[in-house]
């Protein structure tokens, strides 16, 4: 059972750390926080990525923050484009929620289901919380390849679905995408809820995880690390 | 554990049930006037080491069974039951579901959808970690099952990346993770070629040698002669008709045709099929309508796009694939079956040659015009497998008159006879999502014919039909073709195949009359 120990390895955060570091990111939305403390942020979420060996996912996700941090410091009136103000507002938003999305992908991409039920009874959710949170988070990867079949399915029919069509049609657009997407999630849903009852994931009792889970030094660290930025902005010390 | 095994695995006395509306899923039910009985005064025995078939037509009532066999009906699909099913000695439908997992192992149709974990060691370990079981004793488990069902080479892989045959052995294996005395198994084979089909076999022969009792659901029979000891035919949610093996294998092809069911035995279809894989391009009737010149198809690591999953996922991204395809016309008026095993390329060819996938080499032809891949998407269609994806509107009308005005009278004329040819007019108002999968196909097919689509590729319509079903499209399919049109279909259905292909192209495979060819379009250079 050797090559599980690319997640077990030293360098793995317990799952409890990560779900703190997702908490952390919507705190980051909810308040607010300048640039500086946006920058740091980013910084101390892409270094766990990188570490665990997901350093493609780790250098796309930089690239986007560096992007959006451009596109979100251009002066439209001094450029004399006006128009670009909505460039700039959209870079703006987008980079608010960045964060939820590094650390949303970090955490699904890097924990196994039974490691995330595991930490989830350890810190005492209830039933009602781990069934759904475990088939949810089941769920993601699936939308993305969702996203492009039906892209696929549209551009058959002659249903434009690039970026003009985003901009000319957006409520359409959203409507074509979405009415597929939700159909078929219902779907998925049902069959991994179903699934996840018959192999037991409902069970009342301890629950195990072959995976070693534990909060070790880096755990602390990295929690540690992060708390000290966002604690400062929020108390309006940066 | 041992101590019980003397108890029946299962004892269904008098059980009827009815879906509440809202979970009225499987299958193709009645319209929204209420729902029919699922299952009405049924009484089933399996005995330890028995593997019985359930079969007849869709919404039979099979699939109900077997959810009230292993808990899911009435814990999950709620409704109206009444009678008792004692599974392993549990009543289970009183009993909480937790109290069943460890005595009954359940595989579902969708391989896609029935494991929690990315990576197989994990989806392995997961009923055990539910039950609490340490990391030493879990990893034990996990190495003696995986050496009984010989899935050792699939450990410790990502699933996203397995095949649907390979993900079904590692849903086998998980099914019997903890040691269950019942193993259910809901049309497991829906979506396998043949190879995986015969895998599932010996897996299946596997947990009966071992005592467990095997509870099937399934409309493709061919697969369970000499494992199964049982057949209950189904019609209606009672049972008409039980027969022993030797009984139900001594019945002549007409009478399984007569009660609705696929054939038991697939030779002659597999003779017919080889027949049309070595006839080849012979006759060169039907004006030809797509040519494809030393085509390449596949994908490069380049175009890769990241994938999130739950742990393991990124390991042996962007592996690149390519497979060589022989030069195919496809020809207006004509059936061309592409079969082949899971995974040799065949949903990338149909992709290709609808233009959303670009050719790695070679080039295609449109009516003797060498055109790229917004051209081909303009002129094909692909009912993709998953057709939900391809419904976007409210209503049936709707969907077809999506791209036409709604005051555009030559339009609706036209979708008004299109509705008719499908016969979908008494559902041109209804949601398509309220339909079942074959009306649902139909609509997808509707909208291509309202684009005046010339070439219409279907992959696997047939997955998981019953016989009349499967007929169904095939007639559809010829309809289709007798209207000018090419028609492509993407299928493991030897008997879809056999039934209505005026060709058949084996991209890869056992098939001798392939060996010789790399692209597997053998025996095509005789020139008339």
């Amino acid at each position: 059972m050797g090559s599980s120990a690319s997640r077990t390895g030293p360098h793995t955060l317990d799952p409890r750390t990560k779900l703190v570091l997702l908490l952390f990111a919507n705190l980051m939305l909810f308040f607010h926080v300048v640039l500086v403390t946006q920058l740091v942020m980013a910084a101390l979420f892409l270094t766990p990525m990188a570490v665990e060996g997901r350093t493609r996912m780790a250098s796309r996700f930089a690239v986007a923050v560096a992007a959006l941090t451009a596109l979100s410091m251009i002066d439209p009136d001094a450029m004399g484009v006006p128009q670009l103000h909505v460039v700039s507002a959209l870079a703006v938003g987008v980079s608010m929620m960045l964060p939820c999305f590094m650390t949303g992908a970090y955490a699904v991409a890097t924990t196994s289901a039974s490691a995330f039920v595991y930490a989830l009874r350890r810190m005492r959710a209830p039933e009602a919380v781990v069934v759904p949170c475990v088939v949810i988070i089941r769920f993601f990867p699936t939308v993305a390849r969702d996203y492009r079949s039906i892209r696929e399915a549209m551009a058959l029919r002659g249903i434009a679905s690039g970026a003009a069509a985003w901009l000319r049609h957006p409520a359409r657009s959203l409507e074509y995408v979405l009415v597929p997407l939700l159909m078929n999630a219902t779907t998925v849903a049902q069959d991994l809820s179903v699934a996840a009852l018959t192999k037991g994931l409902g069970r009342e009792g301890a629950h195990t995880s072959r995976t070693a889970i534990r909060m070790r030094a880096c755990d602390w660290g990295m929690m540690a690390a992060a708390t000290l930025p966002l604690v400062a902005d929020i108390a309006g010390v940066v | 554990m041992d101590g019980s095994r003397s108890v029946e695995a299962l004892d269904v006395r008098d059980v009827s049930f009815r879906y509440d509306l809202a979970d009225a899923d499987g299958g193709v039910r009645g319209g929204a006037d209420g729902t029919p009985a699922a299952l009405d005064g049924v009484s089933l025995r399996v005995a330890p080491g028995e593997c019985v078939v359930l079969c007849g037509a869709s919404g039979c009532g099979k699939t109900t069974l077997t959810r009230v066999a292993n808990g899911l009906v009435p814990s999950f699909f709620h409704g109206g039951f009444a009678g008792t099913c004692l599974t392993c000695g549990l009543d289970a439908a009183r009993v909480p579901i937790d109290r069943l997992t460890p005595l009954v192992g359940s595989v579902f149709q969708n391989p896609k959808t029935q494991y929690f974990n990315a990576d197989s060691t994990d989806e392995l370990a997961f009923p055990c970690e539910n039950m609490g079981m340490g990391t030493e004793a879990v990893n034990r488990r996990v190495a003696q099952v995986a050496a009984r069902f010989g899935v050792e080479g699939l450990l410790d892989r990502d699933l996203m990346r397995l095949s649907g045959g390979q993900r079904q052995r590692i849903a086998m294996a998980a099914a019997n993770m903890l040691d269950p005395r019942l193993v259910v198994l809901d049309e497991p084979t829906g979506n396998l070629d043949a190879a995986a089909i015969e895998d599932m076999r010996v897996l299946v022969r596997r947990m009966k040698d071992s005592g467990v009792a095997v509870l099937v659901a399934e409309h493709r029979l061919a697969w369970l002669n000499g494992i199964a000891d049982r057949y209950v035919v189904f019609d209606g949610g009672r049972i008409v008709r039980s027969y022993a093996v030797g009984d139900f294998l001594a019945l002549a092809p007409d009478e399984i045709a007569g009660m609705g069911l696929r054939a038991l035995d697939l030779e002659p279809c597999r003779r017919r099929v080889r027949a049309l894989a070595a006839a080849g391009d012979e006759d060169g009737s039907g004006a030809p309508l797509l040519r494809t010149r030393g085509l390449i198809v596949g994908h490069d690591r380049r175009r890769r796009r990241p994938r999130f999953g739950f742990g393991g996922a990124g390991r042996g991204a962007g592996r690149s694939f390519r497979r060589v395809v022989g030069d195919l016309t496809l020809r207006r008026g004509l059936i061309v079956g592409l079969m082949g095993r899971n995974g040799c390329g065949k949903t990338t060819l149909a992709r290709t040659l609808t233009g959303l996938a670009k050719p790695l080499e070679g080039s295609i032809e449109l009516e003797g015009r060498e055109v790229g891949p917004h051209a081909l998407t303009r002129a094909g269609f692909m009912v993709m497998q998953d057709v939900n994806y391809q419904l976007f509107s409210a209503s049936v009308r709707e969907e077809l008159m999506i791209g036409f005005g709604a005051d555009d009278s030559d339009a609706r004329s036209r979708c008004d006879a299109i509705l008719d040819a499908l016969d979908l007019t008494a559902f041109a108002d209804r949601h398509p999502m309220s339909l079942s999968g074959g009306q649902k196909q139909r609509v997808a097919i509707g909208a291509a014919l309202m684009c005046g689509k010339d070439l219409i590729v279907l992959d696997e319509p047939t997955s998981g039909l019953d016989r009349l079903h499967m007929e169904r499209v095939g007639g559809l399919l010829r309809r289709l073709a007798d209207g000018g049109r090419a028609v492509l279909v993407v299928t493991h259905d030897e008997e879809l195949a056999a039934g209505w292909c005026d060709r058949i192209v084996m991209l890869d495979g056992p098939d001798p009359s392939a060996r010789d060819a790399p692209a597997g379009v053998a025996a095509r250079r005789r020139t008339p």
